[in-house]
């Protein structure tokens, strides 16, 4: 498991050249998976892959360099936002070529791996911790999603924009 | 360097199952179930989980003969490359709504203290009705994702009750989180109790696979509003990627100590100082005893 790992190790353990292999093979999944499902064909699909791949690996580079220690996902995100504001040159042309890419056909991989890559640990903790944990959980999910969601509406009602 | 590359290609049949996993999936694409107020949505990205469940060999033993062990210890470092194209993606979606999130500051930013919900709901529970001890801190001060574990790891060791406490609601998170998430959002949105803003804002709770479920069930019942919803869950998100781990360290863990502490107080004083094992397995009748009990709890 990456547990440990992944919060302190993981930035400076960044192989960038190993990216520039393994990135096109998440890219190929994500654009059978756009195809099949959200029917956008692949060879329209190709431009909007490679500006998301680009896109994912800057972030990756400015997660290896960057003065201070954010995950690669916030560092994408913030990328992905940069070049899609409206007064950024070439926005327009970003996000036309981005419309055939269907977001949730992007995240059919990843619970694909997710779910391949539940090991012997994960059983054993799970086992051990018993139903009780399972039910905390559950409500920890509840709680903060119920949560948020509370807060969020009663201020976007004070606000007026909702 | 080279040899990474090859380790990581090596594992065609990983690649090949998870290909063979998104054609099923899509295949069978969105269906809608309508369950009393609300709907559960069937999304793609559920069938390849419950599906790719299946055919790991760790959970079910005979799927061994389709994929190997060695290859499933080889897909946790797939999880995070298939994830950033999907937030790349995402993240496009924040750039032109930036006026709007930029107006709908304040709730994003106060809907990032709503994550402490989790202890109003899960914490008295976990104290009060399953007589839990010091594990309920490591598993109710946060939605336990990975800088949890950080926290815990670095304030009390994994190997403590709170670790044990975090590890097991980390380990339910990656075995059916999404799945929690994506139902509950697709039911709660589609009973038309929140505004779909403030339920995208509740999606970033700083797990990209749970912002997919979560958001991936709202954005079939809100077609007309998908650029935003997906915008301010986004936005959320990274908030709480900027943010989670200072709550959580600096407002979240001394809550649940204090409200930990109060709750094991008002049920009983020797149960303050103890600490609590790792084992809590404990008869399902406990359970059902009434919140008063003066039992001890071990």
């Amino acid at each position: 498991m990456s547990a440990e790992t992944t919060a302190e190790t993981g930035r400076k353990a960044i192989d960038l050249p190993d990216y520039l292999i393994t990135l096109p093979v998440v890219g190929v999944l994500g654009l059978v998976a756009n195809w099949i499902g959200p029917d956008n064909p692949i060879l329209e699909s190709i431009p909007g892959m490679l500006i998301l791949l680009v896109i994912s690996f800057v972030g990756l580079v400015v997660t290896r360099y960057a003065p201070f220690d954010l995950p690669a996902v916030a560092w994408v995100t913030l990328v992905a936002m940069i070049v899609t504001l409206p007064w950024t040159p070439g926005s327009a042309w970003i996000l036309g070529h981005l419309e055939s890419m269907d977001f949730l056909a992007l995240a059919t991989s990843v619970l694909a791996y997710a779910a391949l890559s539940i090991g012997h640990s994960e059983i054993d903790i799970f086992k051990r911790a018993g139903w009780k944990i399972v039910i905390v959980a559950l409500l920890v999910f509840v709680g903060t999603f119920f949560g948020s969601a509370v807060v969020a509406e009663v201020t976007l009602k004070i606000q007026g924009i909702i | 360097m080279e040899h990474t590359v090859k380790y990581r290609l090596g594992d065609w049949r990983l690649h090949l199952a998870v290909l063979v996993l998104i054609i099923i999936a899509e295949s069978i694409y969105i269906h809608i179930i309508p369950m009393g107020p609300g709907s559960l949505l069937l999304l793609p990205f559920l069938y390849a989980f419950v599906l790719g469940l299946l055919i790991n060999p760790n959970v079910v033993p005979i799927a061994r003969r389709l994929i190997r062990r060695e290859d499933t210890r080889r897909a946790t470092p797939w999880i995070m490359i298939a994830i950033l194209p999907f937030i790349a993606k995402f993240g496009s979606t924040i750039g032109p709504a930036i006026e709007s999130i930029i107006a709908a500051g304040p709730a994003l930013l106060l809907q990032e203290l709503g994550n402490l919900g989790t202890m109003l709901l899960a914490l008295p529970v976990a104290v009060l009705l399953l007589r839990m001890n010091r594990e309920t801190i490591g598993a109710t001060f946060s939605v336990a994702r990975e800088p949890s574990l950080a926290i815990i790891s670095d304030k009390y060791g994994l190997k403590s009750p709170e670790g044990a406490g975090v590890m097991g609601v980390y380990v339910c998170g990656t075995l059916f989180g999404t799945i929690v998430f994506a139902t509950m959002a697709s039911y709660i949105g589609s009973a038309g109790w929140f505004h779909p803003f403030s339920l995208a804002m509740a999606c970033g709770v700083g797990s990209g696979s749970m912002l997919a479920a979560c958001t991936g069930a709202l954005v079939p019942l809100f077609p007309d509003l998908e650029d935003q919803v997906v915008a301010y869950a986004g936005a959320s998100n990274l908030l709480t990627y900027a943010t989670g781990l200072y709550i959580g360290l600096f407002v979240a863990l001394p809550v649940a100590e204090r409200l930990y502490r109060l709750l094991k107080r008002g049920g009983d004083p020797a149960a303050t100082a103890a600490a609590g094992g790792p084992d809590h397995a404990e008869p399902a009748s406990r359970a059902d005893e009434p919140r008063q009990s003066k039992e001890n709890d071990r």
